[in-house]
């Protein structure tokens, strides 16, 4: 294309890209749009209407722009949103998007790395739930963003054809690292998150729900998409621990690693449970290929 | 046997495809002239919405509507986005495809948002020229979309309408009005929606869409797709339909979506008001 836009159009777009991204300013409970703080060259080229002034037609757009991206992690993290109630999850979006802000058209690529920013910007202990006088225990929060970020990522993983052991395989099997498919995923849980999760999804409500009580020891699931739905299904630990080890290491590695961490007086049967986790691996179909070592 | 699927007629009514239908949808296959579906949700490698594609395209026109080109954006239009686009347009076979005359991003941040510009004439070839070359790229008519609008500029220095038509005409490609967006800027900023539908060219006319808007206390209105269409903007359409039709209609539901039986019945309306 030969011709290019003026140059004003991107001192324009600047300045209304800034004001856009304007944090809200939180105040009892609200949130309000600071502006007051737009830049006066543009708040100057907009006009004001017979209702209202310049500085609140641009508001509007300020507004839109953080409840659309609100509405959006909500969607993708309703455990870790009820878990902190609508406007302390809010606050941490927020926080998150002002330092990283969205940068693709596809709108799935802005959830990238919110998990690991509320590592960052949880308190350790407990995590204040704003305006309702109570705490949320923060590693929950951070578990229930793991869990959220796994179901959404799982669900809207490609589709790979499963891996189907042969003959050929054989000679070089043990020394390849098995590919996990990205339409599945290990999780460990220390409440029952991933049962409350699509209870969540259904019961609505903006208020900070009530943590369940911790498990006595902690359970683990294989999550997966079947067709167009998600599936849990329960692992034994030694089995999860494998299937992380799998997807890490060589066959022979990943093998030898489980052997050692495992007690001794449970080592006589591991070699069947083996054989038997890696059979249900291979049906369930969560391996895609072969990765030679 | 590979079904026959069938054309889009000129006076068809089409609806949005949205995730809560699908159930409904591929379960009833209701009788619906053709679906719009909102292209950056099928751009991705995410396999569920290909898998749902892919049983409507087979009964179903389909045609195409984006809010991520950012044609008025100061940076060149991504090859990378526009490259997807026509893979998605040649797979569905898309009658059309549209996006908005706006920007979406600049400084290579994404904003989300459908934005308006002052109208001016230094942005005109600029904006044709780009359209022109996405339809050249698409290989199929290409149509822009009029904006909902809640600021105006004091460097415009022409009516919206006037912008618009002159994009479209320069370009060579198409209008994909909005009569909702129409009625809701000519609120929002105290211009005439007859002026504005009597300067449209109406032989260059896709597809129009109707929506839901609401009403703030401030009396500012709102494009929320969140309800059903305006009596007003149900008026509007009817007498540019008697005037200047037919053309394909399509109904927008994208936020407090009913069950689909609803839907259809708020998108028969248009049958009714156009008698």
């Amino acid at each position: 294309m030969s011709q290019a836009f003026p140059a004003w159009l991107e001192h324009f777009q600047d300045r209304f890209g800034r004001m856009l991204r304007t944090p809200l300013e939180r105040a009892n409970g609200s949130l309000r749009v600071a502006d007051e703080t737009y830049d006066e060259t543009l708040t100057q080229l907009a006009l004001a209407s017979e209702r209202l002034g310049s500085n609140a037609r641009l508001a509007l757009y300020n507004r839109q722009y953080w409840f659309r991206l609100f509405t959006l992690f909500q969607g993708a993290f309703p455990l870790t949103t009820r878990l902190l109630s609508h406007f302390t999850f809010n606050g941490y979006v927020s926080g998150f998007l002002t330092a990283r802000p969205p940068r693709h058209w596809d709108s799935e690529a802005m959830l990238v790395g919110f998990d690991e920013f509320l590592q960052q910007a949880l308190p350790a202990g407990t995590t204040p739930i704003e305006g309702q006088r109570a705490s949320v225990d923060t590693l929950a929060v951070l578990e229930a963003a793991r869990i959220d970020s796994a179901f959404h990522r799982v669900f809207r993983a490609p589709e790979l054809d499963p891996f189907q052991p042969s003959r050929e395989h054989a000679a070089h099997l043990l020394t390849s690292r098995l590919i996990a498919s990205p339409a599945s995923a290990v999780l460990e849980e220390h409440w029952p998150l991933c049962e409350l999760r699509p209870q969540i999804v259904l019961e609505g409500g903006e208020a900070a729900r009530a943590l369940p009580p911790r498990l006595q020891a902690a359970r683990h699931w294989l999550l997966l998409r079947p067709e167009n739905r998600l599936a849990l299904f329960p692992l034994e630990p030694r089995e999860a621990r494998l299937l992380r080890l799998l997807s890490d290491l060589s066959l022979q590695c990943a093998l030898a690693q489980l052997e050692q961490e495992c007690p001794a007086e449970e080592r006589a049967g591991l070699p069947e449970a083996t054989q038997r986790w890696l059979a249900r691996s291979v049906a369930l179909g969560i391996w895609v290929g072969l990765e030679p070592r | 046997m590979a079904r026959i699927r069938p054309q889009l007629e000129r006076d068809a009514l089409g609806l949005g495809l949205r995730v809560p239908h699908y159930g409904s949808l591929l379960e009833h296959w209701p009788e619906v002239g053709y679906f719009e579906i909102i292209s950056e949700n099928f751009l991705g490698d995410a396999a569920p919405p290909r898998r749902h594609l892919d049983l409507l395209r087979e009964r179903y026109p389909i045609v195409l509507h984006g809010v991520g080109l950012n044609l008025l954006g100061h940076e060149p239009l991504s090859s990378a986005y526009l490259d997807r686009l026509c893979r998605l347009a040649e797979y569905v076979d898309a009658p059309f495809v549209s996006d908005h005359l706006c920007w979406t991003g600049a400084q290579g941040l994404s904003h989300h948002d459908l934005l308006p510009v002052p109208y001016v004439d230094d942005l005109i070839g600029v904006a044709a020229e780009r359209a022109a070359f996405v339809q050249r790229q698409l290989g199929r008519p290409f149509g822009l979309e009029n904006l909902s609008t809640y600021v105006e500029f004091e460097t415009s220095t022409m009516p919206e309408w006037q912008f618009y038509s002159a994009v479209v005409e320069q370009a060579g490609c198409w209008f994909m009005l909005d009569v909702n967006n129409i009625y809701v800027s000519s609120q929002n900023h105290g211009f005439s929606a007859h002026s504005y539908l009597d300067a449209i060219d109406f032989s260059r006319v896709l597809q129009m869409h109707i929506a839901g808007h609401s009403r703030e206390t401030d009396g500012t209105i709102i494009d929320t797709h969140d309800r059903a269409v305006a009596d007003d903007v149900w008026r509007l359409y009817a007498e540019v339909w008697q005037k200047r039709g037919p053309f394909p209609t399509l109904l927008e539901w994208d936020e407090r979506i009913p069950p689909l039986p609803e839907v259809l019945a708020e998108l028969q309306k248009a049958v009714q008001v156009r008698a």
